[in-house]
């Protein structure tokens, strides 16, 4: 699979490039900022590209702004973006009306080699991956008269792991349990929600996100 | 106000003198048997000569300081003498005769002084010059060489004649009227120049007075014209009479506007006390009360003030700054209490010329009104200076807060997130290539080194912990030994201070020191710290070039406003070249 990576930070591009060199990626190009990484883009069309949010010149929102360029402009291209802190509304402003190849991760998730790699190749095959922090606030959302409340505590695990984009098959893993069981979760939390019931991983994550963000 | 008693017999009899020569011309007009016309001189002479002196006089009483009123009693006898023409008695047609032009350079005299009694420039002396000092010289000759007797009207005999003659005696009157038309066309531009001139308040008062004597001084112009081109005699008559009527309806004019210019001071005073005495206390009751007085609408009052930040300096009953420059036809006069300037009034020049002292006479007795609202202003200006002060505080916190969270994400947090992942890497092989795993540990600790000195230096910029720990004499050793000048450390205070003392007297010598290094281009530093009369006096000198300005940069800006808000003082001496002291008083009680 082949990458691109946006970074200032030299120290950190260098360890970005080395983890996923390892995990057998093929980092086809490096960026130091915002229009660097747009060029670069636009001439490898890579699978997926890794952006920092804060850049020069205004280290500011950069990497944002990028990938929704990226996102419009180049639809096949999964975008991730990195950042020292999430917040709800730039996960929102960077899925706009689809779920299909971006990402949106804290910084610090990158040690964690597995999940990482797993976000990125989830992306880059077109899925979502949303920080689990994100998704945490979400769900930890007061509500009036909370539907949430009827969930039971694993079913509100696989709520969670819907919204950060896993597939049943993730949860499954992640969870230690069946397809089958997760199936039927799934099935139940969408009945419980008032979801309308739909095999398909991308518009799934939009719908769990769209309801939670409601 | 001995004075004052002394005045008013001698004006009554003054009228008295008036009334009866008035009287006495009516009776010798009435036997004379050469005027032409006898109603005119009969009526309009003694009414004239009445109607200035009787107004003149009551001027006088009323503004005895102002000389309009003598000048206009003066036209009025003036007059009188020289409708003596009209009688039948030698000696008094004679006097007549050399008084004949008089009132009118009188009056020309009185147009020039109004209001204010007094004639100032160059240009408006020349003009009593040539009224007085050519126009009459030239009646004397006239005078001397003119014989009634060849007019064949059946005068009575001119007493003065040393020689008759005609040529002289008519060059001499020709002369006069082309020297009088000349210097009356040249006086109505000098009085349209005065009205353009002229504040709004005194307009009220000018424009009474430019009417009848526009009026009459054009009348004027066409009586010298005629006489100068010898018109008929009728018409003549016809000017003359309406000149004379205009004439009398100047004094009154020139009453309104005196009476209309301002107040008598002493009524003004009066009326100025009544209604301070009455007044509720709001803001601007004291601006009108004083405006009313002076009679001027435009007047400004400033407030003497004394605030920490701006140090003395003058401010308007909203404590915003006033500028004490100047502008044209305004004059700045002091309000003093119990000899302390306490604030200032800004009104038009003409005020003080017409009626001089009369502002230090009212600003005397609103003094104390003055200084009621003057420690008001100066709580509004203390007040607006302190929200100014407290918004560059906050401001200052965030520009911090911003500066720390930038600090920390390009550093320490970057270098921890890529220590974490260098731990991940080096885990994943220390199996398969013990040697690559303790090259990446080797640069993860180096990482961390990095990490922890950039918190470390990050925490002392916001709060040093040997301050803290240790206090300000050691921190300040700190400071120095980490310039980039040698910094001689002299007297610093033995014991502990007040926690926000050392963080204060701290920073400034951060401050100071940082400024050192990147501008002064110094060859060497001194700080020291000492207690002195229960203050705190941090001082910081360099050798420097000098010139910093405090205005420019926000660190000093930020410094002023930290001192400020324990009550203490900053200053920064900084000539060019001649290197930068700053100091600053803390105030520290013992």
């Amino acid at each position: 699979m082949r990458v691109v990576i946006a970074e200032d930070s030299a120290l950190l591009r260098a360890g970005l490039v080395r983890l996923l060199t390892d995990e057998g990626f093929d980092v086809v190009a490096e960026a130091g900022d915002a229009e660097d990484l747009l060029r670069k883009v636009r001439a490898h069309r890579p699978d997926v590209c890794i952006t920092d949010i804060r850049m020069p010149p205004t280290n500011t929102d950069e990497g944002i702004r990028a990938a929704r360029t990226i996102r419009a402009e180049l639809p096949e291209v999964g975008v991730i973006v990195l950042s020292n802190y999430v917040e709800d509304g730039y996960a929102f402003e960077l899925l706009g009306d689809s779920a299909e190849g971006v990402g949106y991760l804290l910084k610090d998730r990158v040690a964690d080699v597995e999940a990482f790699v797993d976000a990125v190749r989830r992306v880059a095959g077109g899925g979502s991956a949303l920080d689990p922090e994100v998704v945490g606030r979400l769900l930890g959302r007061r509500r009036r008269d909370d539907p949430l409340e009827q969930l039971t505590p694993r079913e509100r695990e696989v709520l969670g792991l819907m919204a950060e984009g896993r597939s049943n098959r993730g949860i499954a893993d992640a969870l230690v349990v069946s397809d089958r069981a997760v199936e039927k979760h799934v099935t139940s939390i969408f009945g419980k929600l008032s979801l309308p019931a739909g095999t398909d991983d991308h518009r799934r994550v939009l719908a769990v996100l769209v309801f939670l963000r409601a | 106000m001995a004075g004052m008693r002394a005045l008013r017999p001698a004006l009554a009899g003054l009228a008295l003198v008036a009334a009866a020569s008035g009287v006495l011309l009516m009776a010798l007009v009435m036997t004379s048997d050469h005027a032409g016309d006898r109603w005119i001189p009969l009526v309009l002479g003694p009414l004239i000569g009445w109607s200035f002196t009787g107004t003149g006089l009551y001027a006088w009483a009323r503004r005895p300081e102002n000389r309009i009123g003598p000048l206009m009693v003066a036209i009025g006898f003036a007059w009188l003498l020289a409708e003596l023409t009209s009688t039948d008695v030698d000696v008094l047609h004679s006097v007549g005769l050399l008084a004949e032009t008089l009132p009118w350079t009188i009056l020309v005299h009185m147009l020039l002084a109004f209001p204010s009694g007094r004639v100032r420039s160059r240009l408006e002396r020349g003009f009593l010059f040539i009224g007085y000092g050519i126009l009459l010289p030239l009646q004397l000759l006239f005078v001397v060489t003119f014989d009634p007797l060849s007019q064949r009207c059946g005068c009575p005999e001119n007493l003065f004649l040393v020689a008759r003659a005609d040529g002289v005696a008519d060059a001499a009157q020709a002369t006069q009227s082309a020297v009088g038309l000349a210097g009356v066309l040249a006086l109505a531009w000098v009085i349209a120049r005065r009205w353009r001139e002229a504040q709004a308040g005194d307009r009220r008062a000018l424009r009474p007075v430019l009417l009848a004597g526009g009026v009459t001084v054009g009348l004027l112009v066409v009586t010298l014209a005629a006489d100068l081109t010898s018109l008929n005699d009728t018409a003549e008559e016809v000017i003359d009479v309406a000149g004379e009527i205009a004439m009398g309806a100047v004094p009154f004019a020139f009453l309104v506007g005196l009476l209309r210019s301002r107040l008598s001071r002493a009524s003004a005073v009066a009326a100025l006390i009544e209604r301070l005495g009455a007044g509720d206390g709001r803001r601007g009751t004291l601006h009108q009360a004083l405006a009313d007085a002076l009679g001027e609408p435009d007047l400004v009052v400033a407030y003497r003030v004394s605030l920490p930040d701006a140090g003395e300096g003058y401010v308007d009953a909203d404590g915003a700054p006033v500028d004490l420059a100047p502008t044209p036809g305004t004059v700045w006069t002091p309000v003093e209490l119990e000899g302390r300037t306490v604030g200032a009034l800004r009104h038009s020049a003409a005020l003080e010329d017409e009626d001089p002292g009369a502002v230090r006479t009212v600003a005397a007795a609103a003094a104390l009104a003055l200084e009621n609202e003057r420690l008001q202003a100066e709580l509004r200006a203390r007040i607006e200076e302190l929200r100014r002060s407290r918004a560059r505080l906050v401001e200052a916190a965030d520009a911090e807060r911003r500066r720390l969270e930038r600090d920390l994400h390009d550093g320490a947090q970057q270098r921890l997130v890529a220590l974490a992942l260098n731990l991940r890497l080096a885990r994943s092989r220390v199996e398969k290539d013990p040697a690559a795993a303790a090259e990446l540990l080797d640069e993860s600790r180096e990482e961390l080194a990095h990490a922890t000195a950039e918190l470390r230096e990050l925490a002392r910029g916001i709060h040093p912990a040997i301050l803290t720990e240790r206090g300000l004499g050691p921190a300040v050793g700190a400071l120095a030994s980490r310039a980039g000048v040698p910094v001689e450390v002299g007297a610093l205070p033995g014991e502990r201070l007040p926690a926000p003392i050392e963080a204060a007297a701290y920073f400034v010598v951060s401050e100071a020191i940082t400024n050192v290094d990147r501008y002064a281009r110094a060859a060497h530093a001194s700080v020291t710290v000492e207690r002195v009369n229960g203050h705190v006096v941090v001082e910081v000198r360099d050798d420097g070039v000098g010139g910093a300005d405090p205005a420019a940069g926000t660190g000093l800006r930020g410094l002023a406003d930290r001192v400020a808000a324990l009550d203490g003082r900053l200053e920064v001496r900084s000539p060019a070249g001649g290197g930068t002291t700053l100091r600053a008083e803390l105030p520290c009680g013992s």
